[in-house]
């Protein structure tokens, strides 16, 4: 490769989620983080009001790997990172879901307002339409230590949009992608992990959507909500974070028809950097087949990648959608990955498996450059 | 039929943090969130004392609601404290917009000016099922202010009264449990609210925060959810010369439910669930006479639970089921030979009044 590093995009990381669920402060490097997180340092609180014990996670503990240090290391410069809360039943076991929609719209403000106070103290810059986006670019050509990182916002589950009626107000301040559902039935419709489509509330959502230009993202739509929603939505589309079923098994995944159908949109589909989306033996749908440590090598993913572009004669449709650390960190990462500053090594992984320069630039950034750039012009 | 009881106005509830980080639906009865509470949640937090059913069955028809987050590394008591003031900024928008949200819904309406809380007090007089509560919007610890040029947007976010440091130390003071006074982040802090007209509440002071307070500050003071130390001992409640100061600048203290603030008996290192309270709301009246008997007058006492603010019913006055039960004070102070202007200016009219003569001038 050449020296210059490649700028990436990262198409689907939780930054907020991380700073206010798990408190971590992600203008710190990674390693000061392990190090406040080490478990023997950090310990288990012995007093009864203490949250790990509410959300009974004393035992899981999720090796953080992303930080935005990290990521001007990794020449990681423009990342879409989330908002992200959903409406759930009440359980333990879904300590990150909310009760109610006014909550998820509390806790999807709470993540807007971390990345305006990170904009605020010029640790990120919002990227909010082409021009934001070709000055974030052009930044990243020469960068220095203290150049922000881009942030295009985007949702995961729409439960923190309250109705149609409050679309405008979440473009304004500045949401520029998101996916109807996530884990579970929400508000709009089915997610992973359910069987169903939209509900009817969905639909004056989708129009509102379309009304303001936002792009949406299939990801976690159930199979009979991925159908409903290409039926009837005719507006951009992309697949933020999702794997290929054809090789990881499970509903999480997109089948191979849902790729095309996603790609003759000209949508772009980001790859999971997750041993649970790369692993073909572990399948999101049977919980038996699930482990606690990772197995397979970050050039892994290559193989979702060779797929796609098999399928589409191209490399026009694949990017970055790492989701690393989004609910698990190190410990389920691919095996050769320590922190995020190690995607900049996925280049020569892609020059290795036969990608030229121009492919490998499209992947890295130019198809989530193209998707939003063509959106709004 | 009317309902003839008292307006009560509560001057300090975290709604926010409990809808959000303890993830209470509090459009539900206590009850029904008692259910729904996981079991670690319940062990932690205790059981549910305040939604919004609760509220109006109570009476409590306007609220100080808080924003509550914390700069607190060292936090090893609820971990619920933050790294750096982006992370506070954050929560704190979060607990705002639950509020709003249930504005939208028509639950509560936000208490900006003295029209809105005119137009709430007469609303409370004879409320309907639908009347919204009235939200007072505070802040415990003022670290999701990044700095004094966010005073006014926070202000016309509906901001009415911050207490600057919670426990910890924030970004402006020393706070509960630490030694030392304000850091000199303060002073342009206090003085942007004295432009705007933000009430500073000195609970979650330091004696030494305290005093440099008043020293530097001239504008409205209050104590959202204050004791009296002369009946439970301990830095979390007021000195007399404290009280005799905050009744000099015609200041409001409220009382506090909290156990740990009311039973000199009550263990905090040891689990809610075992132990009993040895307070009683007539304890919480001992501490609202004896500041009364100070005062010469009750004209500088309220209301100010805490109730759900990191413990549950365990820990509140033992016959206290749920916040409804606000209702048996007026039967306590009748019989300790309060007149009804006394009782009804201890319950809501103490308040009501230091918010006038603040947003009058």
């Amino acid at each position: 490769m050449s020296e210059k590093p490649v700028l990436i995009i990262d198409g689907h990381l939780d930054m907020a989620y991380n700073a206010l669920f798990y408190r971590r402060d992600l203008t710190q490097p990674v390693h000061v983080l392990r190090e406040r997180e080490d478990p023997v340092r950090r310990g288990i609180s012995q007093h009864a009001d203490s949250l790990e014990r509410r959300k009974g996670i004393d035992d899981k503990h999720y090796t953080v790997t992303v930080t935005l240090p990290e990521m001007r290391k990794g020449h990681v410069g423009i990342m879409l990172s989330t908002i992200m809360a959903r409406v759930m039943a009440p359980s333990v076991a879904s300590h990150n879901s909310v009760r109610t929609q006014g909550t998820a719209y509390a806790r999807g403000q709470s993540h807007l307002h971390y990345y305006n106070a990170l904009a605020r103290e010029g640790e990120i810059t919002f990227i909010k339409n082409s021009a934001d986006l070709d000055a974030c670019v052009e930044s990243w050509q020469n960068p220095t230590p203290e150049t922000p990182v881009g942030l295009i916002l985007t949702a995961e589950s729409s439960d923190p949009i309250l109705g149609p009626d409050q679309v405008q107000e979440w473009w304004d301040a500045g949401l520029r992608s998101v996916s109807l559902t996530h884990f579970g039935a929400n508000t709009y419709g089915h997610g992973s992990g359910t069987l169903g489509g939209l509900y009817p509330p969905a639909y004056p959502l989708l129009d509102a959507l379309k009304d303001v230009g936002m792009i949406l993202d299939l990801t976690h739509a159930a199979d009979l909500t991925f159908w409903q929603i290409l039926d009837y939505w005719d507006g951009p589309v992309h697949a933020s974070h999702c794997n290929c079923r054809a090789l990881t098994p499970g509903q999480r995944h997109l089948s191979d028809e849902m790729i095309k159908a996603i790609t003759d949109r000209d949508g772009v589909l980001g790859m999971v950097f997750a041993e649970q989306m790369l692993s073909p033996t572990w399948s999101w749908d049977d919980p038996t087949t699930h482990y606690t440590t990772a197995t397979r090598p970050m050039k892994s993913v290559v193989e979702h990648i060779d797929h796609i572009c098999q399928l589409t004669g191209n490399a026009d449709h694949v990017a970055f959608g790492t989701d690393l650390d989004g609910g698990y960190g190190k410990e389920l990462a691919p095996t050769d990955y320590n922190t995020i500053e190690d995607l900049q090594r996925f280049p020569s992984i892609l020059e290795e498996n036969g990608y030229n320069a121009e492919d490998i630039d499209k992947i890295c950034h130019g198809n989530l450059i193209r998707l939003f750039k063509n959106n709004w012009s | 039929m009317s309902d003839k009881r008292p307006l009560i106005v509560d001057s300090h509830l975290d709604l926010g943090a409990n809808a959000i980080q303890i993830n209470r639906d509090l459009l539900q009865t206590a009850a029904s969130v008692r259910i729904h509470d996981a079991e670690p949640v319940m062990r932690s937090f205790g059981s549910c004392t305040v939604t919004f059913p609760e509220l109006r069955k109570g009476k409590v028809g306007i609220i100080f609601g808080t924003v509550m987050s914390r700069l607190d590394s060292n936090d090893s008591w609820t971990r619920t404290g933050m790294w750096c003031q982006a992370q506070c900024h954050g929560v704190g928008r979060g607990h705002l917009a639950y509020y709003q949200a249930l504005e939208r819904e028509g639950v509560l309406r936000f208490i900006r000016n003295t029209k809105d809380l005119d137009d709430t007090v007469t609303a409370w007089d004879d409320p309907a099922a639908d009347t919204p509560l009235g939200l007072v919007l505070a802040m415990e610890s003022a670290d999701p202010i990044l700095d004094p040029d966010q005073v006014p947007e926070w202000y016309d976010l509906g901001l009415r009264m911050v207490s600057i440091s919670h426990y910890g130390v924030s970004a402006y003071s020393h706070g509960t449990g630490t030694e030392g006074g304000l850091l000199p982040t303060a002073k342009p802090l206090l003085d942007a609210f004295k432009e705007v007209g933000i009430i500073v509440d000195l609970t979650h002071t330091t004696d030494q925060a305290f005093w440099e307070i008043l020293d530097i500050y001239d504008g409205p003071v209050a104590a959202s959810h204050h004791n009296a130390r002369a009946l439970t001992p301990g830095q979390r409640q007021l000195t007399d010369e404290m009280i005799k100061a905050i009744i000099e600048r015609n200041g409001v203290i409220g009382a506090s439910f909290d156990s740990w603030m009311l039973d000199a008996n009550w263990q905090r290192e040891v689990a809610c669930y075992n132990q009993t309270s040895g307070a009683t709301l007539e304890t919480v009246v001992d501490h609202i006479d004896y500041i009364c008997q100070m005062a010469g007058n009750t004209n500088h006492s309220g209301i100010g639970t805490d109730l759900d603010g990191g413990f549950g019913q365990e820990q509140a006055p033992r016959d206290l089921n749920t916040i409804a039960d606000l209702q048996n004070l007026p039967a306590i102070f009748e019989r300790r030979g309060y007149s009804e202007t006394d009782i009804n200016n201890i319950l809501s009219g103490n308040w009501i009044r230091l918010l006038k003569e603040v947003w009058a001038s």
